[in-house]
């Protein structure tokens, strides 16, 4: 009984099964080199799979809008959850860290997104609880 | 941080449900299975067989069980560590963090299993001993691989769930994946159907003695053909392709599954291979689906694979600006 | 007599009554009763395929060349009386467009790519496809693109999100299943002729048995921002009859990819 106890402390690593097909896959499309932080407002979610995207509006230094698209995940659970299309307003203003395609466009897959205030989009932290409507 | 706290939160949540329903082998109270209106054992609703456990005994782990405490502590330290925040730079970052999502397996319906293994037979929780042509085939497959070069030279290079053609939760036989592992169950009289929510995948199975297609013809997820024993399901599966070689698997592979609804909240699904051409001797698993809810919306995966696009395009976008580097 | 019908008079009413039994006329309640499910409800379960050349064109159409040379006749375009009673009544600009995908069709039919059909192409497309049903769910699983619509029978909600196959609330009406479907991204075709649709589609359909092996299939079509009004489309659906007839695999994906990925082989 000992034994198995203790062994389960290193088990525990070996039982996170994300399976690791989907993470290469994921750093064989965007460069793990090209970090960025984006602001922007959105102007569509598209609520598809195998991964949703965020198209959104980033206001550039000189004045200019420049489109960004940035991956997400499967908005399916989410959706279990009660968002849906109109959970986010178009408009509504937003970070994104992450990083850029290795094809050099204006796509980027978003490894964290906050409003401005610092809570989640959806999920995480004291995020108001899934299916709360943002500047209805 | 802060995903950390959802994380915990909602495993905290699952934990204290199990420890109040307190599910042991042996049930105070006896529950009866519900019946459809045509009299057969009711499995009908959404399904999630989410869990935590390796398809084999980890090393140096020697006991079947867990204890409830093992079993708690080890799925809670599953649980932080999915929450935790990945350190820039590194490959895991380079993906969405599945906890905003909802997608990361501490906020999925999770039934409490204290299994060491999903491999119940073996009884050391592992896959029995490969046959020679068993060895002779993996080897093969191998080398195969080898020559067909890199990942992004090709988009038949990459595995069948990147291309969205078949998913570990698909199989059959059905095992979960790290998120969506969501699955309905509709039965009509003649009929059982489960849709599998990863690629939107109908399995229909008709129930009877109904012969299985010719021996040639051969599809990606078998043949099934299913009949009640008792209040069990059992579905048998053969006619396979040796595309999706599950576990190493030949075509022959013959696939039998058994669904038991053994409380209003579970199904314990256990699965047997019987593949000669590959293992020593049959082997056998099982998995304890728990009551989702649904809906299972629509996986239009293969539409939707933009990333895949993404990829391949990267890959030969990348190359093309090395080979302009380069001083001829 | 007073009190008495002549009995030409009875004869002719007789055989009127019979008439009106056996033939009903198109669009009228049927006479024939379908056996029922436990619950019940018409039982529609079972393998159906629709016979009809609107997969091609749902507009009546002349024999013509198909788009691919070197399959010939196989892949000409069969002429057909078309499912609509004349044409669809499309907005001047859409009708631009529509002129435009058929130009176009070889590279913009999304059926090429093996995407999923939508509604309500996937109920005339030429493989069978399977009605599942219970009473809180009706099933419909496609042969082709192994397309499935989920029939909500209860607790009618909105769409959550679009798709490709819309999200569909039935009832019943006596013997007639009622669907309801909106929720339809813009992605998807009614045909191999190019005639498409708006994110604003609306689809009401009416299946309803008419005999042990058939269905009557009519359906409503309606779209603001590419049709001037509403259209209606109404063919038979005829029951598979072989023993054992099931559904065949046909995740067409693998015969797609070179297609789709080719040009970005290394």
């Amino acid at each position: 009984m000992r034994t198995t106890f203790a062994v389960i402390a290193g088990v525990g690593l070996l039982l996170t099964t994300v399976p690791m097909q989907a993470h290469h896959a994921f750093s064989a499309e965007f460069d793990i080199s090209k970090q960025l932080k984006l602001q922007g407002t959105l102007t569509k979610w598209e609520m598809i799979n195998p991964h949703s995207w965020f198209h959104i509006d980033v206001k550039t230094p000189d004045g200019k809008v420049e489109p960004w698209l940035i991956e997400g995940g499967s908005p399916n659970q989410l959706i279990r959850l009660g968002v849906t299309k109109k959970t986010l307003a178009v408009g509504v203003e937003f970070l994104v860290e992450g990083y850029q395609a290795r094809d050099g466009t204006n796509k980027a897959v978003g490894r964290n997104f906050v409003f401005a205030d610092g809570r989640s989009l959806f999920l995480g932290g004291s995020a108001p609880a899934a299916g709360a409507t943002e500047g209805k | 941080m802060f995903h950390r706290f959802v994380a915990a939160t909602a495993l905290a949540g699952i934990v204290t449900a199990l420890l109040l329903v307190a599910p042991t082998a042996a049930q105070t109270r006896k529950w009866t299975v519900p019946r459809t209106a045509d009299g057969q054992p009711d499995l009908q609703g959404f399904w999630n067989n989410t869990t935590y456990i390796t398809l084999e005994r980890p090393k140096g782990v020697t006991t079947e069980f867990y204890t409830r405490e093992e079993a708690l502590q080890m799925m809670k330290r599953a649980a932080d560590e999915e929450a935790e925040q990945t350190e820039p730079g590194t490959i895991a970052d380079v993906h969405y963090d599945f906890t905003q999502f909802g997608l990361d397996k501490s906020q999925s319906p999770l039934a409490l299993n204290l299994r060491t293994s999903l491999i119940v037979d073996p009884p050391d929780g592992k896959l029995p001993p490969l046959t020679d042509e068993g060895r002779r085939r993996a080897a093969a497959r191998a080398e195969a691989r080898k020559r067909m070069g890199a990942l992004t030279d090709a988009v038949q290079n990459q595995s069948l769930m990147v291309r969205c053609i078949l998913m570990d939760r698909n199989g059959p036989p059905m095992l979960a994946g790290a998120y969506n592992n969501n699955y309905q169950i509709l039965q009509t009289a003649g009929t059982v159907m489960i849709l599998v929510e990863m690629l939107h995948d109908p399995r229909i199975i008709p129930l009877g003695a109904r012969p299985q297609l010719p021996q040639q013809v051969r599809q990606l997820e078998g043949s099934s053909r299913g009949r009640w024993e008792g209040d069990t399901l059992v579905i048998e599966t053969a006619n396979f392709t040796d595309k999706t070689a599950f576990q190493g698997s030949s075509e022959n592979m013959r696939l039998t599954e058994r669904f038991t609804r053994t409380s209003e909240d579970t199904i314990t699904y256990r699965f047997t291979v019987d593949d000669p051409a590959t293992w020593t001797r049959p082997w056998s698993a099982e998995v304890l689906w728990k009551k989702a809810i649904g809906p299972l919306f629509e996986h239009a995966c293969h539409e939707g694979n933009r990333g895949l696009y993404n990829t391949l395009a990267g890959a030969r976008a990348e190359e093309k600006r090395a080979a302009e580097k380069t001083p001829k | 007599m007073p009190g008495q019908l002549r009995p030409a008079l009875v004869a002719t009413i007789g055989l009127v009554t019979v008439l009106a039994v056996v033939s009903p006329a198109a669009g009228q309640a049927r006479g024939y009763r379908a056996p029922r499910t436990a619950d019940g409800k018409p039982n529609f379960n079972g393998v159906w395929q629709a016979i009809t050349e609107a997969y091609w064109d749902v507009e009546a159409h002349a024999a013509a060349a198909g788009a691919v040379l070197e399959l010939g006749a196989s892949n000409a375009v069969p002429g057909g009386l078309g499912i609509i009673e004349g044409a669809i009544p499309y907005k001047p600009d859409a009708l631009a467009k529509k002129k435009e995908n058929y130009e176009n069709r070889l590279t913009l039919d999304p059926e090429i790519k093996c995407y999923l059909p939508g509604v309500p192409r996937a109920t005339y497309m030429p493989y069978p496809f399977q009605f599942i049903q219970t009473p809180t769910y009706i099933m419909m699983v496609h042969t082709y693109a192994r397309a499935v619509r989920t029939i909500y029978m209860t607790d009618h909600k909105d769409a959550p999100a679009d798709s490709w196959m819309g999200w569909s609330n039935g009832h019943w009406e006596g013997e007639t299943l009622v669907v309801d479907t909106t929720g339809f991204l813009d992605t998807t075709w009614f045909d191999r002729a190019g005639n498409f649709h708006s994110d604003a589609l609306h689809v009401v359909e009416r299946f309803t048995a008419t005999s042990p092996d058939h269905l009557l299939y009519e359906a409503t079509i309606e779209d603001p921002n590419v049709f001037t009004r509403p259209w209606k489309i109404s063919m038979p659906i005829y029951r598979r009859l072989e023993k054992n007839a099931q559904l065949m695999e046909f995740n067409c994906i693998p015969f797609v990819e070179d297609l789709i990925y080719g040009h970005l082989r290394k």
